[in-house]
Parts: C-alpha cells; sequence; structure tokens
C-alpha cells in the first residue's frame, strides 16, 4: 500500500502531467500523419526525455507511443492510408466502412477498442512482469545468454521477410556493437583509429538514423498522399457499447494474442494487428463479410495492436530485451534514469514500476477525449502537407542526436544508418531484427563470454541447468523452424494432392 | 537501391569475413581463455553463413512480395529518380561540415528549404518552412533544454 501511495506521489507532480498531455498532442499529430511513425515519434522524444525527472521522461513515451498508435487509424479510415504501419492490416476494412457512409463507427471502434486494448494491456503488464521477475531472479549468465538469442530468434521468425535475411540483420546489429573499448579485454575493437568509435556506436542515433532518416528517403522516393476528402462525421462513441457486447469474445481474444505477441522480442504493434485480423476472419460466424466494411475484424485487431505496446514493456523492463521497435527505444530511457532492466527493478525500485502502470492507464483513458478532439480536428492536422513536416523531422534528427552529447559525430551516425536502413528495407533485410541487435549486443556479448570463462571454454554447461537447457533448446528449435517449414513446403510440391 | 540476392549475399560474406580476420587480431587477455576476440568471430562465422545461403537463393519464398510501385513523385524526384533519397544523409553531413563557421539558423534554414523543394513543395511553403522552422527548433533546444547550438555568422536576437 505504501507503495501505492509513493507510487501515485511521483505522478501527481505538475511536471507528469504537462508531460504526459504534451507528448499525448503530439502522439496524435505524429501517428496521424503518414510516413511517420509511432517508433519515429518516440525516438524523437527521446533527446527530450534527457531533461526530465525519470517517470515524466517513462511517461512521455509510453503516452506518445499510445496516441501514435491509435491515430494511425485516422488516415487508414478516411484515405486508405495507415498513418502507422500497426494500423495496415486493418486499413482496407476501415476505409470500406467509410466508404458505406459509417466513418464514424470505423474512427469511433478504432478510438474505443483501443484505449480499451491499452488498458488490458497495462492490467497484464501488471500481473505478468512481477511474476516473472521471481523467476528470473534465479538465472545464470547461461539462461540469460539462451533468453537474449532466443529473443533474437524469434525476432527473425516473425519477420515478413526471408528468416535468413532476419538473422543476417540481427547478426549485423551485434557485429554493430562490436565496436568500440567495451568488450572483455577493454582493447579498442574495429575503431580504425577513430576516437569517436572508442566510446561505441549509440543506440539513439542509429535508431533516429534507421527509423527516421531513412522514412524521409522513402518518401523523397514515392508519391504524396492524395489530399483528405471533406466529410461531416456523427457521433463518434454511440454505438460502440453495443459493438462491444456484441463483439465482446473477439475483443478479449485481440487483447490476449496483442499482450503475446508484443511482449515476443521483436514483434510490435503491426504484427499483433495482422495476426488478430487474421483470427478474427478465421473464427469469425461471417467470414465473408470481411473486406466489405464490417466491424468484427476492426475491433479484435485494434485491441491488439494497442494491448500489443504495453506487452512489449514485459521483456524490456525483466530482461532488457526490447518487446518491440519502442520499448527497444524505451529500454535506452531506462538505463539512463537509473531504472535499469532487471529482475530486481520489481523490488528495489516497486514504486517506480507502479507509477509506470498508473501512466499506462492514464494515456489510455486521457485516449478517449484527446481521441474525439484529433478525429474532429484531422480534416485540419491531415492537409498539413508532406512537404512541410518532412523537411523539420530531419532537422529534428540532426538537432536531437547531437542534444545528446553535444557530439556533432552523432548526426554523422544519423546518416550512415539512414542509408543503412534505407537500403535494408529495398532489399528485403528487416530493419526491427537489426535494431534488436543493436540493442541487445553488449549484453549478449557479455553473457556470452562470461558463460564461457565459466565453463572454462566448455559448451556443455550451457545445456545442463534446467531452464537454460529448455530455453536452448525453444532456441534451437527456433532456428531450426524455417528448415522444417521448407522442408514441409518442399515435400508437398513433391507430392501434388 | 535494389541489389540481387547475390550482391547483398556476397556483401555478407565479406563483411563478415572481415569480421573473423580482424576479431582474430584482437590481443587475447592474459591468463584467460575467451576475450574480446571470441565475440566478432563467432558473428563474422555467422554472417558469412548467412551471406552464403542468400546468395544462393535459400529462403527467398518466405519473403512477402514488396509493394508495387506507385506513381513517379513530385518534385525533385521526378527528375533525378532514385538519387533523391541521398539527399537527407547528404544534408545531414552538411549540417556537420558548415554548422560550426555558417551558424545553425542559417544552415537549418538551408536544410529545410532544399528538402521542401525537393519533396514538391512550391516555393511559397518551402521559404515559408525555411523561415519559421529554424528558429522555432532554436527556442525549444537551445533555450529550453540549454543545447550548445552552434551561433556563427548570424547568431539568434533572443
Amino acid at each position: 500500500m505504501n507503495t501505492l501511495l509513493e507510487a501515485f506521489s511521483m505522478i501527481a507532480t505538475t511536471e507528469v502531467a504537462v508531460a504526459i498531455l504534451a507528448s499525448a498532442v503530439y502522439g496524435m499529430v505524429i501517428g496521424a500523419l503518414p510516413g511517420l511513425t509511432a517508433t519515429m515519434a518516440t525516438a524523437l522524444l527521446v533527446p527530450i526525455t534527457f531533461y526530465l525527472s525519470p517517470i515524466a521522461a517513462i511517461a512521455t513515451i509510453i503516452t506518445a507511443s499510445a496516441m501514435a498508435i491509435f491515430s494511425g487509424d485516422i488516415p487508414g479510415a478516411l484515405m486508405r492510408i495507415p498513418g502507422t504501419p500497426a494500423s495496415a492490416a486493418y486499413t482496407d476494412e476501415a476505409y470500406a466502412l467509410t466508404r458505406k457512409g459509417q466513418a464514424e463507427v470505423a474512427l469511433g471502434a478504432a478510438l474505443w477498442f483501443s484505449a480499451l486494448g491499452g488498458i488490458f494491456g497495462a492490467v497484464a503488464l501488471m500481473i505478468l512482469a512481477p511474476a516473472l521477475a521471481e523467476m528470473a531472479l534465479s538465472f545464470s549468465t547461461y539462461e540469460y545468454f539462451w533468453l537474449f538469442f532466443l529473443g533474437l530468434m524469434c525476432a527473425t521468425l516473425v519477420a515478413r521477410s526471408s528468416p535468413i535475411k532476419a538473422i543476417a540483420a540481427a547478426l549485423l546489429g551485434l557485429l554493430i556493437t562490436c565496436i568500440g573499448i567495451q568488450n572483455p579485454g577493454g582493447v579498442p575493437r574495429f575503431t580504425f583509429g577513430f576516437t569517436d568509435l572508442l566510446g561505441g556506436i549509440e543506440v539513439l542515433p542509429a535508431l533516429v538514423g534507421v527509423f527516421a532518416v531513412s522514412e524521409i528517403m522513402r518518401a523523397l522516393t514515392s508519391a504524396p498522399p492524395p489530399p483528405i476528402p471533406n466529410r461531416r462525421l456523427g457521433s463518434i462513441l454511440s454505438g460502440q457499447w453495443a459493438l462491444t457486447r456484441r463483439y465482446k469474445k473477439q475483443m478479449w481474444r485481440g487483447n490476449v494474442v496483442g499482450v503475446l505477441v508484443g511482449a515476443l522480442p521483436g514483434a510490435g504493434a503491426d504484427m499483433a494487428a495482422w495476426i488478430a485480423y487474421a483470427n478474427s476472419r478465421r473464427f469469425s460466424k461471417e467470414p465473408e463479410k470481411f473486406g466489405t466494411g464490417h466491424p468484427e475484424g476492426l475491433v479484435e485487431s485494434g485491441s491488439a495492436n494497442n494491448a500489443a505496446l504495453a506487452g512489449g514493456w514485459v521483456p524490456a523492463t525483466l530482461f532488457g530485451i526490447p518487446g518491440d521497435t519502442i520499448t527497444a527505444i524505451a529500454i535506452g530511457v531506462l538505463y539512463m534514469k537509473g531504472l535499469n532492466p532487471g529482475p530486481t527493478l520489481f523490488t528495489e525500485k516497486a514504486s517506480s514500476m507502479y507509477a509506470l502502470y498508473m501512466v499506462f492507464i492514464i494515456a489510455n483513458i486521457l485516449m478517449i477525449p484527446l481521441g474525439i478532439v484529433m478525429i474532429r480536428t484531422s480534416r485540419h492536422v491531415l492537409r498539413a502537407p508532406r512537404a512541410a513536416a518532412m523537411p523539420i523531422i530531419l532537422l529534428l534528427c540532426a538537432v536531437g542526436t547531437f542534444a545528446i552529447g553535444n557530439n556533432p559525430f552523432a548526426i554523422v551516425l544519423v546518416a550512415v544508418f539512414g542509408v543503412l536502413g534505407f537500403v535494408m528495407e529495398r532489399n528485403g533485410f528487416p530493419v526491427a531484427a537489426l535494431v534488436l541487435g543493436i540493442v541487445m549486443g553488449t549484453m549478449v556479448e557479455h553473457n556470452f563470454v562470461t558463460s564461457l570463462i565459466k565453463s572454462d571454454g566448455e559448451l556443455l554447461p550451457f545445456f545442463e541447468r534446467p531452464v537454460s537447457a529448455v530455453l536452448a533448446t525453444m532456441t534451437i528449435a527456433a532456428l531450426l523452424w524455417p528448415v522444417f517449414v521448407w522442408l514441409l513446403r518442399r515435400l508437398r510440391q513433391a507430392r501434388p494432392a | 537501391m535494389h541489389l540481387s540476392d547475390r550482391v547483398t549475399g556476397t556483401i555478407l560474406i565479406v563483411l563478415g569475413a572481415l569480421a573473423f580476420w580482424g576479431g582474430s587480431l584482437l590481443p587475447a587477455v592474459p591468463g584467460q581463455n575467451v576475450g574480446p576476440a571470441a565475440f566478432p568471430m563467432v558473428i563474422g562465422g555467422g554472417l558469412m553463413i548467412c551471406g552464403a545461403l542468400i546468395a544462393i537463393g535459400i529462403g527467398r519464398s518466405f519473403e512477402a512480395p514488396g509493394p508495387e510501385r506507385s506513381e513517379a513523385p513530385p518534385g525533385l524526384a521526378s527528375r533525378i529518380g532514385g538519387l533523391a533519397a541521398a539527399l537527407p544523409p547528404l544534408l545531414l553531413i552538411f549540417y556537420v561540415l558548415v554548422a560550426e563557421r555558417l551558424g545553425f539558423l542559417p544552415t537549418a534554414a538551408i536544410i529545410l528549404l532544399v528538402t521542401a523543394l525537393a519533396l514538391g513543395a512550391g516555393w511559397r511553403l518551402a521559404v515559408g518552412v525555411a523561415l519559421i522552422g529554424p528558429p522555432a527548433v532554436h527556442v525549444v533546444f537551445h533555450n529550453l533544454l540549454r543545447v550548445p547550438l552552434p551561433a556563427g555568422i548570424l547568431p539568434a536576437p533572443w
């Protein structure tokens, strides 16, 4: 009870309130603009979080990402262009509703079920994370090594691309973390004589480059979205309660799928939405209505993508393994603010964790009134031309990364990672896997080398402890799964039924 | 910039080999059998295997088909095609090279103007963005967050 009160006093400050409100508006606007993603919004926020208290810093990230994932649905429903990738799964469905003259149903469902999904995700995080923390306290470096390895493998399994390319992308990320003197020998490694590289590659310039600069590069080679049509909207929330009662099962399924997918490393809100939409169609009593403006799929996938956001925080706070690209950024902020991820976070900094859960719930409740305002004003916000928004984002990329260490070299890194992200994306290499490798690299190496030193170079102890044996089996299964699928397809092709 | 799988695979093999070789040159820690060399060598090996598999086309069946090409983009890109993508990184390098001497406000204005024009904005919008954007960013980062942005030849009057 004491911790609860303490947590409450942590968030009941003007600073946190202002941070939540400002980041909510920021997230709503960025999410609604096509081409600007929730991850990009979060990455550009990090320089600001430097100047905030720990709870306010975490609150801005949670709030901005939740709002951006919801408001990505707005241009999806009105213009058939998803504002963020997380809305892509059901954009056609939402737009079909709009064409039937039910834009308010589509937008209302997006808002209502986003908020409910977000709250469910927060409750799941509240229950799951401390329970898992008990277990994680007994983990040794072997378990951590396998856990990180498994996390990287999961990211390659869920990528919508070739698993081999995903593994290569993750390895590339790991290789990038080899740069610098933070290694078991303390020797300059792959620094090529540059003093700027001695400290290693910082995560934030890499993230800003991969997620923001490469997005601007893509904008320069693609056509701008068409102007938004003028449309009068009726009441947004009326009818949502009826939908909730009618599609109760779908909503719960979407919530659970969202949390689970979100907790899987590398798979975030976009993946959750795709899976939930597919599930909804598979188990629906009227699958023929899907794609013609049927709210059932919207309910399920709209709840899933917001539930996934909180799910991503489970492995992030417990192990420092990002559940999605947003928590990949959040982990850096956690470290910066002295809230180092790990099972002890739940005992030593329990009040901070409670404050984090509360922020999640506040943000999702705040989403409803702000979301209504955003939907009502979306016509004006969405009219902001891309040619005005993108240049400012580019400038913020430069100034934001410079602000972190007052080091111009960070801007060079942003440019380099922008090119890398752009080229990788064009050639089917998932950038999420690269980012995961960069975020986890130092920890993977630390646990790998410590384990090897403990075992005297032997590999057997990696499998001897019961939990590590289970994790090792899962990792190897994940590694071999694509081979299995490939063989299965081969066999089926050889024996056409 | 679309490269064939054979090219990207070969690049990865070369990179992996370099990482393996570079790693093997690192000095060992005395009295310890595992040092800074182990990790890059393992990764280098992994990259070489992945590169080889990609080069011979394994795993291609898993790839989702890419989005179909949409109509031609406006502005600069319609004239120089895919090369327009190089503009943002080049402008960032430009910022690093000249911001110290020229100052934040003029450098930022140039970057905004060029990017807006390249994205197909009219002159009125582009100049507007270039005039309003830099002071706004300057106020937030320099005055509120106390980031030492270079003053150069045109120090901000506030």
